[in-house]
This record gives structure tokens, C-alpha cells and sequence, in this order.
């Protein structure tokens, strides 16, 4: 139902409107149809001076036209926080979230991943950025009750090949991942089935992949979380210093209709970013990475941080035991995941590991000494 | 004052049930006033206060056209104006710092825009200005409501509620340290509920939308008339993009502008934006910049600009009509901005 009060609200922004169904005066209808004003946008893209000129009609008239459309296209529009608050239904709460799977990393999160916005996850290579969204590609698929949102995952490969054998690794292990669930519910789910592969190596094949392509997943029901591996790649190669301005058009294009999918699907959207040496001292700053101290930052600039809700960090804590090399799941090596910023949440972080079943944080109090003793 | 009811604007259903109920000038309607008009002939009220409106405006334009003098306007004196202003109301924030360099707080009848980074602070300050407009009276408030325009969709409501249970907590103490009677029946009706339940939430997935509900404002305002902030968080994201004419959104910035100043004046209420900053690349270096380009920049009367310095939050006071430009220190704790 939430879809269908979306799509009647952007019908009615942009398409040709029959003013005969508008509480107007008929000589301000006419007046519309003779100045051949079809749209709502177009009312509002003039400024009063000219919408006079145009229709030749009095102020008085022109400001009862401006509030008659106003009020139809926001009809509705208004919530107290309270309501917010109070909102406990899964299909509209705020406090829905999407579960990452494990409870340390989902407490971190207060939560999971909020439904409506697009979370960034950045870091060096191998720090675990692939493990964690196939892990979210997984999670979404269980039952409201579990912290999934029951549909499936997009998840768009931009330069390497789509990790198909560790997925079915994962899909193996989730009874012992996600020890929270019964195992006849983990046994429906067919979870290869639900997650749709889109290769993305440029920018028009991307444009194309989320103008079109996934739209139609998304209305369909048939996903409900938008994995993007990675945004960094695909402005690696084409663009020079001199481009600064076409490349900040493009991030800011593609965040907004990343965006608005989010918003009107009710999607989350997971963008992976790699990561840079910080040119400034206050972006270093930003990303508290004195833990690590490398000074890196995730890539794409001030532009693409923009259109972001929340920015997470992963990374990995230096090991000088750890020798090269070693499959990821045999090591017990300890990574950081951190917030970097959300509107709701402190800056923080926690440690976890990558197993054979998954991603899984680390309680401090429990599993930490257990953990660096395997080492 | 004395035009037929028949020649007024109005929609024809609303101009035949007037006359059908024997309306006959537009006099007779303004002296019967919204709540009789409703009444009598079976609208709702703010259909009514609409109509009103309209007939008030077309009475001025006749007034103005037949008179040949200007419409009226209230004049007053310099002194006069210090004196208003100096009476004007602040919300204040609670970091004490900001307050001081802001002269008091966020002020009334302004708008005071933050601009700053992603995660620096912009909405947490202005989640917190929409419980510090509600604090009572008796705790050095303005007992105000809020309205709140995300464009964003980074408007956490459980944010909110830490911030509000927080401020309720610290209302508390005062009242327990000082033990005063109207401290104690002001506490009965401040409360988390009652915080929340006068935010008033509009989501803006567009420019458009964001026109639309800038619009109606002003009539949201006349109902709502303890409002005492509206906050647009944040003003530059529906316009940074799928704008292929600058020129239209130059225009389309300053007549939002020009509305949200009026809007601040007529209501005696304080207008807080948040803006993005963008990149200006300079001969030898590039600096971080509000968002919106220069035009823009006129629009605010206060400009705070929220920035790091290592892992310091600092507050920069811009632009101010009578504050010196300064900067302080701030942290985000779990319950304010301090």
C-alpha cells in the first residue's frame, strides 16, 4: 500500500494533469489550458511574476492556485515524532531494521542497517567488506522475526567476479551462523535462488543497471536490499583532475536515484568504497583511525560522503603473528568494524572475526581472550 | 469591501453555497469570520479561513487600486525596532558555548543556517533545537512547537528521544533544587510524550515536495500558532542534482528564501537550515565551502559553519548581524550537543 501512495504522489508531480479535477475556478483552469501548463512541476518551477504574466490572472488567484496544488501534493504529508515513535508496524516502523546476522554487530548498529537511506561500507581490501554484504545478502532473506525483511538481494559486481563459492560456503553454514533461528525456517529459504547478480563495469551500464534494471526487481517485491561492489571502481580509470566537475555530477546523479529507490521501496542500499591515503588531517580525523593509524580514507570525496546516511569502517587490526596468504577463513584474525558517522548512532566500533559460517563480532567480555589465544 | 460575493475568486461550488445562503458582500463575509462561515454554509474551517483569505487579498488589491495609495504599513521608529528585537526570543541549545557567540541562542524571526560535513553535527543540533523550543517558561523557555522538513530521510526518531528524556531529566533537577510551584505544574505536562508529540514531521523526497510544503506553511503556521521553529535539514540535497538550468535554481533558492524570511517575521518563529559543503578549487589549494554557490549565501542572516580539527568539533560563527565572527569547541553526547 506504501507503494501505491508513492508512485499516485509522483504521478502527480510530473505527468499531465487534468485540471477540470481541481477544486480551481473555472477561469483559472482555463487559463492553465490556454497557457498550456500541463504539470504540476511546471506551476512550480514559475515564479509568481510569471505565472501572472501568464495566465493573466491576480495575484490573489495565483497564490490560491500555488496552495490548492500544494495542498493536494501534500495531502497527508504530516507525522508528529510521536507517531514516528509509536510506529511499531514492521512495514513502516522506523525501528525496523535489517540484521546483520550476528547480535554484537547488530548492538553496535543499534539494530542493523536502517531501511531507507544508503550505508557505506569502506575500507582497505581483504578487510572483510565482501564477507559482510554477502552475509547482509543472506540475512535479509529471513522472516521479519529474525531481523530479515523475507525478499531477496541485488548485488552489483563492478570489477571482480561475483563470489559464487564462498556464497554457497555460506549458505552451508547458516544453520551454525545464525543459531537464533529454527532449523526447519532455515531449511525453506532457498536462499541461491534470491540473489540477483548485475555486472556494472562502467558508468552507463551502471546508470542503466539502477534506472532500469533493478527497478524492476524492486517493484516486484523481489529484493529488498541493494548490495553496489564497489562505487570506488567504477570511477577509478575515468576520470583525471581536470574532470572533477563531470565526476561530481555523476556521484551526485547516481547517489540521488540510489537514493530515492531506497526511499521508495523501503530499501536498504549497502555501497562498498575503497579506500585512499587521507590528504587532509581532518579527514584522517574523521575516521578516528588512530586505532590503526594509517591514515586512510574512503575514497570519492566530500561529493559522494554527502548523499550518504551512515558511514562504517572496517579494517584490520595488524597481527604480528599473522602470516600472508592464509584462506581467510582459517584465520582467526581480528578486524574493527567502526562508525564513522549515522544520525543515530555514537561514534563506535567493535572487533569480529571471519569464520566458515560467517562474519561474527566479538562480545569483549566473553570472546576476546578466547580469541587471541588462537591466534 | 462592498464587491458582490458573485465576482470574488472563489471555486463556483463554494461562491453558490455563499450566495444560497444569502451572503451578499464581501464584508458580510469578513465580519462573520471562519469558525461562523463553516458553520453556515457546511465547510470545513480551514476551507473557510482559505476563502477568507482570499477575499482579504482581493479587498486589499481593490483598496489599493481605488485609493491610489500604497497599502497599509505600520511604521515605526529605530528605537522601536531595537526594542522588539532585544525582546525577541532565543532557543537556546545548551552548549553554553554556541549560545554565547550566537548572543543567546538560535533567535527568533531569523534564519540561521548550519553548514558543515557529513557527520559533524547538523542534524544532532537541530533534533536538539526541536525539544529546547518546547522547554517551559519557567526554565528559561519559550514553550514553543517545532516543524521539522527532512529532505534527507536522517531524521532518527530514537535520536529524539534520547535527547528529549535528557532534557526532561535536566528540567527535573532544576525543579528538585529549586522547589518552586510552577516549576513542579509545568513538569506535569513536559514530558517525553508531549515533546514528541508537538514535532511536527514533514518528509520532502524532492525540490518540488519541498516547494509544495514551503507553500503551505504559512496557513500551517496560523493553525499551529505556538510554533516556534521550522527546520529544513537539509536545504541542499533535493537541489544538488537534475539541475541542468543553475539560473532556475538560483531562482527557485532565493524565492524560497524571500518565503522563509516572511514566514520567520509573521510567526515570530526561528528558521534553521542545513546546507552541504562542496569543494571550491582554488589557484593552489581547494577549500571546503557551503554548498549553493554565492547567491545563496545571502539568504541566511546568521551562518554557522560546523568543521574538524583533528578529532575536535569546532563551531565557527560566520555571518552575523551583530555577533563577531568567533569559533568554539562542541562535543555530541548521548544527550545534547554540549
Amino acid at each position: 500500500m506504501q507503494n501505491d501512495v508513492e508512485s499516485f504522489e509522483s504521478k502527480l508531480l510530473y505527468q499531465e494533469m487534468d485540471w477540470d479535477q481541481f477544486d480551481l475556478n473555472p477561469k483559472v483552469i482555463a487559463a492553465l489550458k490556454k497557457a498550456d501548463i500541463k504539470s504540476v512541476k511546471e506551476i512550480l518551477n514559475l515564479s509568481e511574476a510569471d505565472l501572472q504574466r501568464l495566465m493573466k490572472l491576480s495575484s490573489a488567484d495565483i497564490q490560491y492556485l500555488l496552495k490548492t496544488i500544494s495542498r493536494t501534493l501534500r495531502k497527508n504529508s504530516m507525522l508528529t515524532a510521536l507517531q514516528l515513535y509509536q510506529d511499531k508496524h514492521h512495514l513502516t516502523s522506523q525501528h525496523q531494521k535489517l540484521s546483520l546476522g550476528c547480535s554484537v554487530l547488530d548492538n553496535l548498529l543499534k539494530g542493523g542497517i536502517p531501511l531507507v537511506g544508503i550505508t557505506e561500507l569502506a575500507g582497505e581490501s581483504s578487510a572483510g567488506k565482501t564477507q559482510i554484504s554477502l552475509q547482509l545478502c543472506l540475512c535479509v532473506q529471513y522472516p521479519y522475526k529474525y531481523g530479515g525483511l523475507e525478499s531477496g538481494a541485488v548485488y552489483i559486481c563492478t570489477e571482480d567476479v561475483f563470489p559464487s563459492k564462498r556464497l554457497q560456503q555460506l549458505i552451508d553454514q547458516q544453520h551454525k551462523l545464525r543459531a537464533d533461528v529454527p532449523t526447519e525456517i532455515i531449511q525453506k529459504i532457498k536462499f541461491g535462488n534470491s540473489i540477483f547478480i548485475e555486472h556494472a563495469a562502467d558508468l552507463d551500464t551502471f546508470h542503466n543497471c539502477i534506472t532500469k534494471r533493478i527497478s524492476l526487481l524492486l517493484t516486484r517485491g523481489m529484493a529488498r536490499l541493494v548490495v553496489v561492489d564497489s562505487i570506488a571502481a567504477l570511477f577509478r580509470c575515468e576520470f583525471g583532475v581536470s574532470d572533477s566537475v563531470t565526476k561530481a555530477r555523476y556521484l551526485q546523479t547516481f547517489g540521488a536515484q540510489l537514493h530515492s529507490l531506497s526511499t521508495r521501496f523501503r530499501t536498504p542500499i549497502m555501497c562498498i568504497n575503497q579506500v585512499t591515503d587521507a590528504v587532509s588531517e581532518s579527514e584522517a580525523a574523521q575516521c578516528n583511525c588512530s586505532a590503526v593509524d594509517s591514515r586512510v580514507s574512503p575514497a570519492l570525496g566530500i561529493t559522494w560522503a554527502n548523499q550518504l546516511l551512515m558511514r562504517l569502517m572496517v579494517s584490520r587490526v595488524s597481527q604480528p603473528e599473522q602470516s600472508s596468504g592464509v584462506a581467510l577463513h582459517h584465520t582467526g584474525s581480528v578486524r574493527t568494524l567502526r562508525v564513522v558517522f549515522a544520525p543515530h548512532l555514537p561514534s563506535s566500533f567493535c572487533y569480529y572475526t571471519v569464520k566458515l559460517e560467517g562474519v561474527k563480532g566479538i562480545n569483549p567480555l566473553h570472546d576476546m581472550a578466547s580469541c587471541f589465544k588462537n591466534l | 469591501m462592498q464587491r458582490d460575493v458573485g465576482s470574488l475568486p472563489l471555486a463556483p461550488a463554494l461562491r453558490a453555497r455563499l450566495v444560497a445562503a444569502g451572503f451578499q458582500t464581501a464584508q458580510e463575509l469578513l465580519d462573520t469570520g471562519p469558525c461562523g462561515l463553516s458553520k453556515e454554509i457546511g465547510i470545513s474551517k480551514e476551507e473557510a479561513l482559505e476563502a477568507l483569505q482570499v477575499v482579504r487579498q482581493e479587498c486589499h488589491s481593490d483598496a489599493t487600486q481605488t485609493a491610489g495609495a500604497p497599502g497599509t504599513s505600520r511604521k515605526c521608529t529605530a528605537l522601536e525596532l531595537l526594542e522588539q528585537e532585544q525582546a525577541q526570543g532565543f532557543i537556546i541549545t545548551f552548549c553554553s558555548a554556541l549560545d554565547n557567540i550566537l548572543g543567546g541562542g538560535v533567535q527568533l524571526t531569523k534564519i540561521t543556517e548550519i553548514c558543515g560535513e557529513p557527520g559533524v553535527g547538523k542534524t544532532q543540533l537541530c533534533m536538539q533545537l526541536a525539544v529546547d523550543v518546547q522547554i517551559p517558561e519557567c526554565f528559561g523557555g519559550l514553550a514553543g512547537e517545532a516543524v521539522f522538513i527532512d529532505t534527507e530521510g536522517s531524521f532518527m526518531v530514537d535520536r529524539v528521544v534520547d535527547v528529549a528524556t535528557a532534557c526532561v531529566q535536566h528540567c527535573q533537577l532544576i525543579a528538585e533544587a529549586h522547589q518552586e510551584e510552577d516549576h513542579l505544574k509545568a513538569l506535569e505536562t513536559f514530558s517525553l510524550e508531549s515533546i514528541l508529540s508537538h514535532i511536527y514531521y514533514f518528509r520532502c523526497r524532492d525540490y518540488i515536495e519541498l516547494l509544495a510544503q514551503v507553500y503551505l506553511l504559512p496557513d500551517f503556521l496560523s493553525e499551529h500558532s505556538k510554533v516556534r521553529l521550522v527546520v529544513i535539514d537539509g536545504i541542499a540535497f533535493p537541489f544538488r542534482h537534475d539541475f541542468e538550468d543553475l539560473s532556475l535554481r538560483t531562482r527557485l533558492l532565493n524565492g524560497l528564501a524571500q518565503q522563509l524570511i516572511i514566514i520567520a517575521n509573521d510567526h515570530k518563529a526561528a528558521v534553521v537550515l542545513t546546507n552541504q559543503m562542496t569543494t571550491r578549487i582554488g589557484q593552489s589549494q581547494s577549500t571546503l565551502v557551503p554548498a549553493l554557490g554565492e547567491s545563496w549565501g545571502h539568504a541566511a542572516t546568521v551562518r554557522l559553519i560546523f568543521h574538524w580539527d583533528n578529532n575536535q568539533r569546532l563551531a565557527t560563527l560566520y555571518k552575523s548581524p551583530s555577533q563577531k565572527e568567533s569559533t568554539i569547541p562542541y562535543h555530541i553526547t548521548v544527550s545534547a550537543l554540549l
